[in-house]
């Protein structure tokens, strides 16, 4: 279904920054902004994401303007990469649609002590090991199960709730997003339905764009930043990309089939059903918040029972331990989930419902909800890529808090739709080619790899310098695969 | 737009899967309600499992739905299945619906899931309200469903 070109006006006001006038559709309440080179932004036009950024600026209590990030493209509702904050105190919203069926998907960096030429002959090994050790692919079950008691403390707990089985360590926590647990979640709010998805399922990769890779540091931009990250050239690391599994889009979905009557019940008019919202202190709302908190702890243990798994296999395959193979978290950030955090709102402190669907949290320096041990220099922030090129380490900075919400982009971002990524890769090995560029690749399904390609996605390299130049966050180090497992 | 390949039981053309950045788009034209209810459950199963064809009819799960609105009604019946499919690890590959004006009654065929003899194609991870689509178009009747992948 090819979609019309963008009709609409995006007028230049800033340094990668395009407006849409809110007088481009009725009903905007507040401007859209979006980020984007001159480069990217000839390929946003082309899809419907733009007017997405519009429809989203139409929901009630919207504070400043309707964000996007350079890697948007057209999603459900919300487009991919949008941020959107909303005021409890002038009848804000809180969105399912905002925040995505996957609540909490994200991403994790584990660093090693191991350089280049230490893995180089081990790569087979060790992505074959990683490959059927850890659970990937669609409708996997991990080798982790809870009953539905056990599931609900998972939820109210985090990761926290499998530290005491000897599955992580206390910092592990102090390096995850809200250090792992999401307070005033309530498991209670969370369905049986989605109870029992989730049973299987925590500490599994999942399909779609999720993958484990094992990557190397191939350059480093600001040697101070890095130094404080514990990031030099040619170091190994190990990156985690999965979300809260079908428990959280139950939950999501749980809640979309209930606010789909809030807008009759509270009086507002949305351009798309998708965009389903009810205000933050409705029974609604209040219901979704507390099941969604706690589905995002869920997310948070299942990328903490993946990590374990993943030192596991390297303390296997290298012979050592992985506390000896300095197997330490570098961060652990969420990029689909809505938060409450004080923001400055035209010069006055506010308290309000940050969306960040397929954008990521980059709190500056000095912020007290970064680890005292980066403080002093920003929150890492952590870019998935494609699986041919690179993924990026940035550390948050101040234009994010004037700009954004504290928000900066969370990857590549599609170029090719995954029907259209499918048709192209029909006929080729994309497991060789990958392997021509250095990277062992290994999926469960061959269409998965088809629709994964790196020419499926935007280089990540022009998305993470448009926000480096507009100072959402800026460049640290770049990673590139080495070693890749996907569902 | 890919058209879908042939499987037993349905004509190729009834169905597609269509292009959508990030998800796919599921298209269903058919002559009568029941029929497009019917196949765009196999239009969903054909995303979910790479050769619907593999899918013995084992087990029947019925579905009893009310309601009005016939875009939530198609929602709400391919949204059961994929619960069920989710929750109780079965694949569906065969699907009867009739459709009224108060609600409605499908029932799917399957069996439970066996990695010897299916693979899955996609893990869907819901059914989308986005641009959800049941019109007249000329003589046939048109379904779109966005699902999340």
């Amino acid at each position: 279904m090819a979609k019309p070109e963008f009709a609409g006006t995006l007028e230049k006001i800033g340094c990668n920054c395009w407006r849409i006038p809110k007088s481009f559709k009725a009903g905007m309440r507040v401007d859209g902004h979006i980020f984007a080179s001159d480069k990217l932004m000839e390929t946003i036009r082309k899809d419907q994401a733009p007017d997405q950024v519009a429809n989203v600026a139409t929901l009630p209590g919207i504070q400043k303007a309707s964000l996007a990030m350079p890697d948007i493209h057209w999603g459900y509702g919300f487009c991919i990469g949008g941020v959107c904050a909303t005021d409890p105190e002038e009848g804000g919203v809180i969105s399912p649609g905002g925040v995505g069926y996957d609540i909490n998907c994200g991403v994790r960096l584990v660093k090693t002590n191991l350089f280049l030429d230490d893995v180089k002959k081990h790569i087979r090994e060790l992505v074959k090991a990683l490959f059927y050790t850890i659970p990937s692919g669609a409708g996997r079950a991990g080798r982790y199960k809870f009953n539905p008691v056990e599931t609900r403390r998972l939820m109210g707990e985090g990761p926290r709730f499998v530290l005491d089985r000897g599955l992580g360590i206390e910092q592990d926590l102090v390096h995850t997003e809200s250090n792992g647990r999401i307070p005033d979640g309530d498991p209670h709010e969370v369905s049986d339905h989605a109870v029992k998805r989730g049973a299987d399922q925590c500490g599994t990769l999942g399909s779609g764009n999720h993958f484990l890779e094992v990557q190397v540091v191939d350059a480093v931009v600001d040697a101070d930043v890095a130094k404080a990250f514990g990031l030099e050239l040619n170091q190994i690391c190990v990156m985690i990309h999965s979300g809260s599994r079908g428990l959280g889009y139950q939950v999501c979905d749980d809640a979309l089939s209930v606010f789909r009557n809030c807008p009759e019940k509270y009086k507002f008019e949305l351009p798309d059903r998708q965009l389903a919202c009810a205000p933050v202190g409705s029974p609604e709302g209040r219901k979704y918040i507390a099941a969604m908190r706690a589905a995002a702890n869920y997310g948070f243990c299942n990328r903490q029972l993946l990590m374990h798994q993943a030192r596991e296999v390297f303390a296997e395959v290298f012979g050592r331990s992985w506390q000896d193979l300095g197997m330490e978290q570098l961060y652990d950030v969420a990029h689909n989930i809505a938060k409450l955090e004080e923001h400055d709102i035209d010069g006055v402190k506010k308290k309000v419902w940050v969306h960040r669907k397929g954008a990521t949290r980059a709190f500056p320096a000095g912020h007290p909800d970064v680890p005292e041990q980066f403080r002093s220099v920003g929150q890492p922030v952590i870019i998935p890529g494609d699986m041919g090129r690179a993924s990026w380490v940035l550390v948050g900075s101040a234009g994010s808090m004037e700009k954004t919400f504290g928000s900066t982009c969370h990857g590549a971002g599609r170029a090719m739709s995954r029907t259209a990524a499918k048709l192209d890769g029909a006929g080729r090995k994309i497991e060789k080619e990958l392997e021509a560029r250095g990277v062992i690749a290994m999926a469960t399904s061959r269409s998965g790899l088809a629709e994964e390609q790196p020419k499926a996605y935007k280089n990540v390299d022009d998305v993470v310098d448009t926000v480096h130049e507009a100072d959402l966050s800026r460049k640290v180090a770049r990673m590139r695969p080495i070693g890749v497992i996907k569902g | 737009m890919v058209p879908h390949e042939s499987w037993a039981g349905y004509h190729p053309s009834m169905y597609e899967l269509f292009e959508h950045t990030a998800d796919l788009g599921l298209r269903v034209r058919a002559t009568d309600l029941n029929t497009l209810f019917a196949e765009a459950a196999a239009c969903l199963f054909s995303a979910v499992v790479e050769d619907i064809g593999s899918v013995e009819p084992r087990v029947a799960v019925t579905v009893e739905l009310s309601g009005t609105d016939r875009e939530f009604l198609l929602f709400d019946w391919l949204r059961d299945l994929l619960l069920k499919h989710a929750e109780d690890h079965v694949v569906f590959g065969k699907f009867e619906v009739q459709v009224r004006d108060d609600g409605l009654t499908g029932t799917a065929w399957g069996e439970p899931f066996d990695a010897a003899r299916h693979m899955l194609a996609h893990e869907v991870k819901a059914i989308t309200y986005h641009e959800l689509k049941v019109v007249r178009d000329g003589d046939e009747w048109l379904a779109e469903v966005i699902v999340d992948i």
